[in-house]
């Protein structure tokens, strides 16, 4: 049955390679094409493309002495910023040639002395293909083309209306930078530049989707990224071969290493801070035009439980809420199979007073224990579903549906029994504690509640090591999942269930940071001043601008004591 | 393609024999369970057979504090049922309950299992057999022997737990603070009837008034699997001194001055037997360290004295040593050697073992036990001098 399935699919894949190539047709045979000398030619070309849409605005002008140069500018409306076309653009030209020689600017390579002399723009290129200036056109930016002339000037007038910068909505924090990514990628970049101002803060740009013409940026840290792992991730986006992308999850899902795995093997964050810091780990970012999502690889499963606030936080509380979610990821995954198998299997394994408690709960009710934690685990994905789906005025109703109807009338109906409702409550609560993971344990939540109903303990326990094992071959990246538990890397256990402090923190992890392992120097543990130190310090300063390693610690790496040179 | 089809092949395989090779292999729902708290084997009127009693939890008619919904209607009717029925087996009568009860009889939450003191003297070797073969029966439940007939103490009024079984193991639980009767747990009753000289206790238990209120009274002596015996109160607490296991308790002396009473509080004990051969004859030494405070004294002596804070050590002492001689006595005349004075012949004297093993009952009734009681004072409480009217 599968071999048929996947022949099907194959055939299809086959049609469509055949039809995408008729489809893509017209499209490539223009942007092959260079221009004409003729503005009148190239306009017509240009119309033909762009033509029938209404916010496609071609402007046509004479400019020179005795307005004798025939120009046009086509830009987006929308896309672009009027007051740079009109001040910057039109204005220097039409009112501010006659200052220059007339004969000069007649000559053919007059293209030159307008770029260097009459624009007032920041970034100004000159292209001579026709998909060159559609590209540059569709982009937000304004072309230039001069009658006589087969070059154009794509001037650079990017302006849009966006989003300003937020708190992300899904990665709160108490402490910590409140600012999120916002959809636009420039605004993205910027903010991981102001975070690592260090020329070794490689931006590298990427155009995907065939059709979206989607801009990419990959962003690493020379020097401590490892740059095989540059390599494979420009091999993998370069693979993608798709007519759209818009979000990160389309790449995700096109360069992901295990895309039959529950478990993602690539991260995302919305918080410039936290990228950064997996920047500075080694890892590699990539910024998607259109999301405020940004992906990092490689991804370890450990990744999942930590957050930035931990790094921002002093270390003791940190690392029992480490603990604390470590427990919480195991109550959500576990709850209602140990439950059904408690209660349908191991009813020895329960203490007396609890189990009559239970019991008499349980009575009356008329379905098996598993068939309650299954349905329970539906109904509340129900509510959860519809609570992010349903419009904010009506909001209030699914919390009176879902505790009052659902809860307490189901319950004292007789329907189900209230443990289960306690159960699943708990189940609800703890996903939330480890949110990057919370759709894994959703399904894992359903398999092991099935299996604890077919088989006890025991279909637990299968399903628990299935996971183990599953998790150990996984691999991001070329980075084991696991680590550092498996392979097990005991430095790197100073991140995991507790966190050290920061002047700790020495190296970065292992298997990620290898490139550049150490992170800070050692022993910079806070203490009052010693009596010869006091009179070294001074001395400490000019070394500390030329260490720039040990300065780009991740998670803010605080020195203590030259912390006042930064800015020296 | 076909590598994929071959792979969930393989894998629909293994999940089959996965699931058919698992051993336990039977799910219950918990609203079909009927949980047994308790259990008592009496004799039956027809000879060779036997009566047992299964106390069964009625979990719909507990009342549950927070539970509400249960209603009020229920706490009329007891939360327990206790079903009885009688056949020739242990199995077979706790299979023949089904008869009566329309949910499977769930056993490891049994708590106590109680013997009448008829059955017991006929031996129960052969009713233990299923409770220890069993595997849901635990080794942690109480043993127990009744005066009288052992269904009735299923049927003992309580007060504070709702369900006499679960009640009678608690207060077999709390004897720590009087250590004046056994707790035997059908662990250490095994073991004591595997071994081939020390004889197995178990708790004793009786009903007692017209309310049916049940209390413990000592512990029942076991000559192999025949009850030889009861030990009361005291005498108990005498085998629990030697064989280590008071734990805590009130000893009651009279005071220095001979007037009034001295109670004191056991804090810890420990004891060490040893055997001895002396002039050719085994002798046995039992040593009882022994720590307390004063609890209460009804006199007025001024404890800041030396002397008489001594002389109630000693006081106390003598009750102690007292309490052991006169467990000692019965278990002499009964024969049993309950205090596992063998074991410890055996440990110490491994060859000369051989040669007594076969003959231990006659050794034992004769056997000269010496007993060595150091008892402290440690404590005197909130005051010194007792507060009266100088």
């Amino acid at each position: 049955m599968f071999g048929f399935l996947f022949k099907k699919l194959q055939f299809w894949q086959l049609l469509n390679q055949r039809n995408s190539g008729k489809q893509n047709g017209n499209w490539q045979k223009s942007s092959q094409t260079s221009l004409s000398r003729d503005l009148k030619e190239n306009l017509k070309v240009l119309k033909s493309i762009l033509g029938t849409s209404n916010d496609i605005v071609i402007r046509e002008f004479s400019f020179g002495y005795d307005e004798k140069i025939n120009a046009s500018i086509i830009f987006v409306d929308g896309l672009t910023d009027r007051m740079t076309i009109n001040e910057s653009i039109i204005k220097p030209l039409m009112y501010d040639t006659h200052l220059f020689d007339s004969r000069e600017l007649l000559t053919t390579n007059n293209i030159d002395i307008i770029q260097k002399s009459m624009l007032s723009v920041g970034d100004v290129k000159i292209v001579t293909s026709l998909d060159d200036v559609i590209d540059g056109c569709l982009s937000g930016d304004t072309v230039l083309l001069i009658n006589g002339s087969d070059q154009a000037l794509v001037i650079s007038s990017r302006g849009w209306e966006s989003r300003g910068i937020q708190e992300p909505k899904t990665e709160a924090v108490v402490r910590g930078p409140r600012e999120g990514f916002t959809e636009t990628l420039r605004s993205n970049t910027s903010l991981l530049r102001r975070k690592i101002r260090n020329p070794d803060f490689i931006l590298e740009n990427m155009q995907l989707g065939q059709r979206t013409k989607t801009d990419i940026c990959i962003a690493y840290l020379k020097g401590v990224v490892n740059p095989k792992l540059v390599e494979e991730v420009k091999y993998r986006l370069k693979k993608i071969n798709t007519d759209a992308i818009l979000e990160s999850g389309y790449i995700e899902q096109f360069i992901e290493d295990a895309p039959f795995s529950p478990f993602a093997t690539i991260a995302n964050s919305e918080k410039p801070d936290v990228i950064a810091g997996k920047l500075l780990e080694g890892r590699v970012a990539i910024l998607v035009d259109g999301t405020p999502m940004v992906l990092t690889v490689p991804m370890v499963f450990i990744e999942s439980f930590q957050t930035s606030e931990d790094y921002y936080s002093r270390p003791f509380y940190t690392s029992i809420l480490r603990t604390l979610r470590f427990i919480s990821f195991f109550i959500t995954i576990l709850a209602p199979g140990v439950y059904v198998a408690l209660t349908t299997f191991h009813q020895e394994f329960i203490p007396t007073p609890l189990l009559i408690t239970m019991a008499a709960a349980r009575e009356g009710t008329p379905f098996p224990a598993v068939v309650e934690a299954i349905v329970m685990g539906i109904v509340y994905e129900i509510l959860r579903e519809a609570g992010i789906r349903l419009p904010r005025p009506v909001g209030s109703a699914i919390s009176i549906v879902g505790a009052l109807v659902i809860g307490e009338a189901a319950v004292s109906a007789g329907l189900i029994g209230a443990p289960v409702v306690i159960v699943v409550a708990l189940t609800a609560i703890s996903s939330f504690v480890v949110p990057a993971q919370s759709d894994t344990a959703a399904l894992g939540r359903v398999i092991i509640t099935i299996s604890a109903g077919a088989l006890g303990a025991f279909g637990i326990i299968i399903i628990l090591l299935a996971g183990l094992i599953h998790l150990c071959t996984l691999r991001s990246f070329g980075t084991p999942y696991f680590s550092p538990l498996a392979p097990l890397s005991f430095r790197d256990l100073k991140d995991v269930f507790i966190r050290l402090p920061i002047w700790a923190m020495f190296t970065r992890p292992r298997t990620i940071g290898w490139h550049d392992p150490q992170r800070q120097e050692f022993r910079q543990i806070p203490a009052p001043p010693q009596d010869s130190e006091k009179v070294e310090q001074p001395q400490g300063e000019p070394e500390n601008n030329s260490n720039m390693k040990s300065q780009t610690g991740v998670q803010g790496l605080k020195r203590p004591r030259k912390i006042g040179n930064k800015d020296t | 393609m076909m590598k994929v089809g071959r792979f969930f092949i393989k894998l629909l395989i293994l999940l089959m024999v996965l699931l058919s090779i698992a051993g336990c292999w039977n799910r219950r729902e918990l609203d079909n369970l009927a949980i047994v708290s308790g259990l008592a084997i009496d004799k039956a009127e027809e000879s060779e057979k036997i009566q047992l009693t299964a106390q069964i939890l009625k979990p719909g008619n507990l009342s549950i504090a927070a539970a509400g919904g249960a209603g009020d209607g229920g706490r009329a009717e007891r939360p327990y049922w206790n079903l009885t029925e009688t056949g020739n087996t242990v199995f077979e009568t706790i299979r023949a309950l089904t008869h009566k009860s329309n949910r499977r009889l769930f056993l490891p939450h049994n708590e106590i299992v109680i013997f009448s003191e008829d059955i017991a003297k006929e031996g129960i070797q052969k009713y233990m057999d299923f409770i220890i073969r069993d595997h849901e029966l635990r080794r942690l439940i109480y043993v127990l022997v009744s005066k009288g007939k052992a269904s009735e103490i299923l049927e003992s009024k309580t007060e504070l737990e709702q369900i006499p079984a679960i009640s009678i193991s608690q207060l077999i639980e709390v004897r720590d603070a009087t250590s004046e009767s056994s707790a035997v747990n059908l662990q250490e009753f095994m073991n004591r009837l595997m071994s081939k000289t020390t004889a197995p206790i178990a708790s004793l238990i009786e009903v007692v008034g017209k309310e049916k209120t049940a209390l413990l009274m000592g512990t029942a002596v076991f000559k192999k699997d025949k009850l030889a015996g009861f030990l009361g109160r005291e005498e108990t607490r005498g085998l629990q001194w030697v064989i280590g296991e008071v734990k805590s308790g009130i000893i009651v002396v009279d005071c220095p001055n001979g007037k009034g009473k001295a109670s004191l509080e056991i804090i810890r004990a420990n004891s060490k037997i040893t055997p001895e051969i002396k002039d050719d004859t085994l002798h046995i030494k039992v040593e009882i360290n022994e720590e307390g405070n004063l609890g209460e004294e009804m006199c007025s002596v001024d404890l800041s004295k030396p002397e008489v804070w001594m002389s109630i050590e000693r006081r106390k002492a003598v009750v102690i040593r007292k309490e052991v001689m006169a467990a000692l006595k019965k278990a002499q005349e009964w024969n049993t050697d309950i205090f596992g004075f063998g074991d410890a012949v055996h440990r110490k004297y491994p060859k000369l073992w051989k040669y007594i093993e076969s003959q231990w009952d006659d050794f034992f009734p004769s056997l000269e036990v010496t007993v060595i009681v150091k008892a402290k004072l440690r404590r005197s409480g909130m005051i010194t001098k007792p507060a009266k009217p100088e």
